[in-house]
């Protein structure tokens, strides 16, 4: 599944990023490969949405989202 | 006490760092009062460089912008980028860290290593970690590294005496990061730094008990981001910076204009009467006095904007804002811009350097003058109060007020449908994406909010204003200089008449008027606004309401004391009583009326605006585009709506 189709509060292992420059901001801004991903926040108009991992807070859009494969973890 | 000389050193520091860890607060705790604002050669990044001193040397200090790496993603990131690469082997560069976030802000800090520069790591917002139940073990940091670390609070000062004493006595040590080169592939690469960075991190971090960092700003942001309360909240915000800039700045100003009036009499009773006296009191001082009236609005604008950015409020704008305004081509920052240009689109454009995307940016830039800005209320008030009568109403509703509400949203809703014609057609400068960091809530620092408002205001009068000068010169020598002896004739003709009586030495302004450069300009050009319904007259405000919309009002007043036997009317009981020449009609009907009102909205009439478009672009190109566009945009609506109401 794809980051987008995450709910509120949802956490899930960042698997493959498909867009590579993406991939490359992300990693820089301390979301990395196979480490833990939660959707905290999803804006009132339903986009962007707000993701952390670890300290790291950040807004993405819903279409870049779409681009982000994920293994969603039970909890 | 007599000055001890100071040496400069050849060494520069250089401040590089992740955005939001209180890189521009280390910056300005080093150097203090000591700093410039410009722009990266070739683009519009702010440039920031100061300096300060230790045992009598002094270090050149610059300021990158904010960076998550080394590889760029932005022209901030690329500038920043650049500027490390070109520094030399004896420079320093100092990487500004936050603490609580140690793991991302080390992976800037290894490539930098890397590069065989010369790194001092500085751990800011120390006071952060405490709260946090962290500890990080400094000496063994500085080891696994193998470059100095200096822990830091800037927001108190605590700790740059240590970070100038590490500065001033650094002994290079050949240093690198990663054994080897290790991929060519950049993720892979950055990969396996995290790696390294993990061990590093684990070895150095002691968790003392739960990280409650988070849980100040989780609750915040359920009231600032709802649904209900988050578009109420910054609706009051804005209403509040609306109300700042609109009334409260309207006493600094009033104050500075009246200033410069008394000032510009008291030179020209100094100046013997002549031509000289005429360039400096009606060409430069009242040129600089349209630049400093400016300055209240810009200071207030961006004591809003500064505490906006540095609370972490405006991420929270943006992440509400975003979807309503990307499907005009525009960004959840483009909120501010737009709406700050209702009051002045100055101080509105300057603003718009908060938006990280190049062609988001560029279209708020050339969209935002097209609200109607406070400079036009004046020339409003006037047209209305030509074709509708003061106690006229609609419903419940007062008719002047209504309509110029609606030229308000006429306005705007032509700024959103322009900024998305243009991002179909401009072209983009790498991809849209809006990954934004939501940095947590902080109290401003009020040091940096008075630093950012000194700096953008001398921005403002000093670049913006020395185009402006130029212009109002221009527009003085066309309206004070007419070909051959034509003003002689004039004052010939009114040569026995009594000096004193001003309804002549009007009178004499408003022929002198016609017959100069700028009344032979706006005859000229009166085939070309016919169509609108504009006369001579008009073509003349037209072409001196450029220094500043309001201009219109004034010129109309000195054209329209020709041939009126009393000086008693108002300006507007004299464009009422105007006559068509040909047609012995009312002059003013409402076609033409409402035909100049949309010209006063559409046009750009307003060569502030040009001119720091001009600084914000970099280029002559944009203004100029903007003022076809929306000249043309003018045109074509007051022709649409002139021919439908004649």
């Amino acid at each position: 599944m794809t980051l987008d189709q995450l709910k509120e509060n949802e956490r899930a292992i960042i698997k493959h990023i498909n867009d590579e420059s993406l991939a490359l901001q992300l990693l820089t801004m301390g979301f990395i490969l196979g480490e833990e991903v939660k959707v905290e926040r999803i804006a009132p108009l339903k986009d962007p949405i707000l993701i952390t991992s670890g300290s790291n807070h950040i807004s993405i859009r819903k279409a870049d989202a779409k681009s982000i494969e994920v293994q969603k973890t039970q909890d | 006490m007599k000055p001890v000389d100071t040496a400069h050193s050849t060494q520069q520091v250089v401040l590089i760092g992740n955005p939001n860890t209180g890189k521009t607060t280390v910056f300005n705790a080093l150097t203090g009062m000591n700093q410039k604002v410009g722009n990266f050669p070739g683009v519009t990044v702010e440039r920031k460089s100061g300096s300060f001193s230790i045992n009598h040397i002094r270090f050149k200090v610059v300021d990158l912008p904010g960076s998550y790496s080394l590889q760029p993603n932005s022209e901030d990131e690329q500038v920043a980028r650049d500027y490390i690469e070109k520094t030399g082997e004896e420079d320093i560069v100092v990487v500004v860290a936050d603490a609580t976030n140690l793991k991302r802000n080390l992976l800037l800090c290894s490539q930098i290593i890397d590069k065989g520069k010369q790194v001092i790591l500085v751990l800011n917002m120390m006071d952060l970690l405490q709260r946090n139940n962290q500890e990080i073990d400094i000496a063994k940091l500085q080891n696994l590294l193998n470059c100095p670390v200096i822990p830091l609070n800037a927001r108190i000062g605590k700790g740059i005496d240590d970070l100038k004493y590490a500065i001033s006595n650094y002994t290079y040590r050949k240093n690198s990061f990663t054994e080897s080169r290790i991929s060519s592939n950049v993720i892979d690469e950055t990969m396996l730094r995290f790696n390294k960075i993990n061990q590093i991190v684990n070895e150095c971090t002691t968790k003392v008990g739960e990280d409650k960092s988070f849980l100040f700003t989780k609750k915040l942001d359920n009231i600032l981001t709802h649904k209900v309360y988050g578009y109420l909240i910054f609706f009051s915000m804005l209403f509040l910076i609306f109300q700042a800039i609109f009334s409260w700045s309207s006493y600094p100003m009033d104050l500075i204009e009246n200033g410069f009036l008394m000032f510009s009499d008291f030179v020209a009773g100094l100046l013997p009467k002549g031509i000289l006296s005429d360039l400096i009191v009606n060409g430069i001082i009242a040129g600089l006095s349209g630049i400093i009236v400016f300055v209240p609005q810009i200071a207030i604008l961006f004591g809003f904007i500064t505490i906006m950015e540095d609370t972490g409020y405006m991420a929270r704008v943006s992440f509400l804002m975003d979807r309503i305004l990307r499907q005009f081509g525009l960004n959840g920052k483009s909120i501010i811009p737009l709406l700050s240009s209702s009051a002045c689109a100055v101080p509105a454009i300057m603003s718009a350097r908060t938006i990280g995307n190049y062609k988001e940016r560029l279209i708020t830039i050339l969209v935002a003058p097209l609200m109607s800005c406070s400079a036009r209320i004046p020339v409003y008030t006037l047209l209305i109060a030509l074709v509708v009568p003061e106690d006229s109403t609609f419903g419940i509703f007062n008719l002047q007020g209504l309509l110029v509400m609606c030229l308000y949203l006429l306005g705007f809703l032509t700024a959103l449908a322009s900024a998305w014609v243009m991002s179909l057609i401009i072209r983009s400068k790498g991809k849209s994406t809006f990954t934004l960091e939501m940095p947590i809530y902080r109290s401003p620092r009020w040091k940096n909010v008075g630093l950012e408002i000194f700096n953008k205001v001398r921005v403002f009068v000093v670049d913006a204003g020395k185009i402006i000068i130029a212009i109002s010169i221009v527009l003085w020598a066309l309206s004070s200089y007419a070909p051959g002896n034509a003003f002689e004739e004039i004052e010939a003709k009114y040569a026995q008449a009594n000096p004193a009586d001003e309804s002549i030495a009007a009178t004499m302004a408003a022929e002198k008027l016609e017959v100069s450069y700028a009344g032979i300009i706006g005859k000229s050009i009166e085939p070309a606004i016919k169509p609108l319904g504009f006369d001579w007259k008009i073509g003349i405000s037209l072409i001196t309401s450029f220094a500043a919309r309001e201009v219109f009002v004034g010129t109309m007043a000195t054209l329209y004391s020709v041939g009126s036997e009393d000086n008693t009317r108002s300006i507007r009981e004299k464009m009422l009583a105007a006559k068509n020449p040909q047609t012995g009609e009312r002059l003013y009907t409402r076609a033409t009326t409402f035909s100049l009102l949309i010209f006063y909205v559409f046009a750009m009439q307003c060569m502030a605006t040009l001119a720091i478009v001009y600084r914000e672009t970099n280029s002559i190109k944009w203004p100029i585009i903007q003022l076809i566009y929306m000249g043309i945009l003018a045109y074509l609506g007051s022709f649409i709506v002139y021919q439908l109401f004649s």
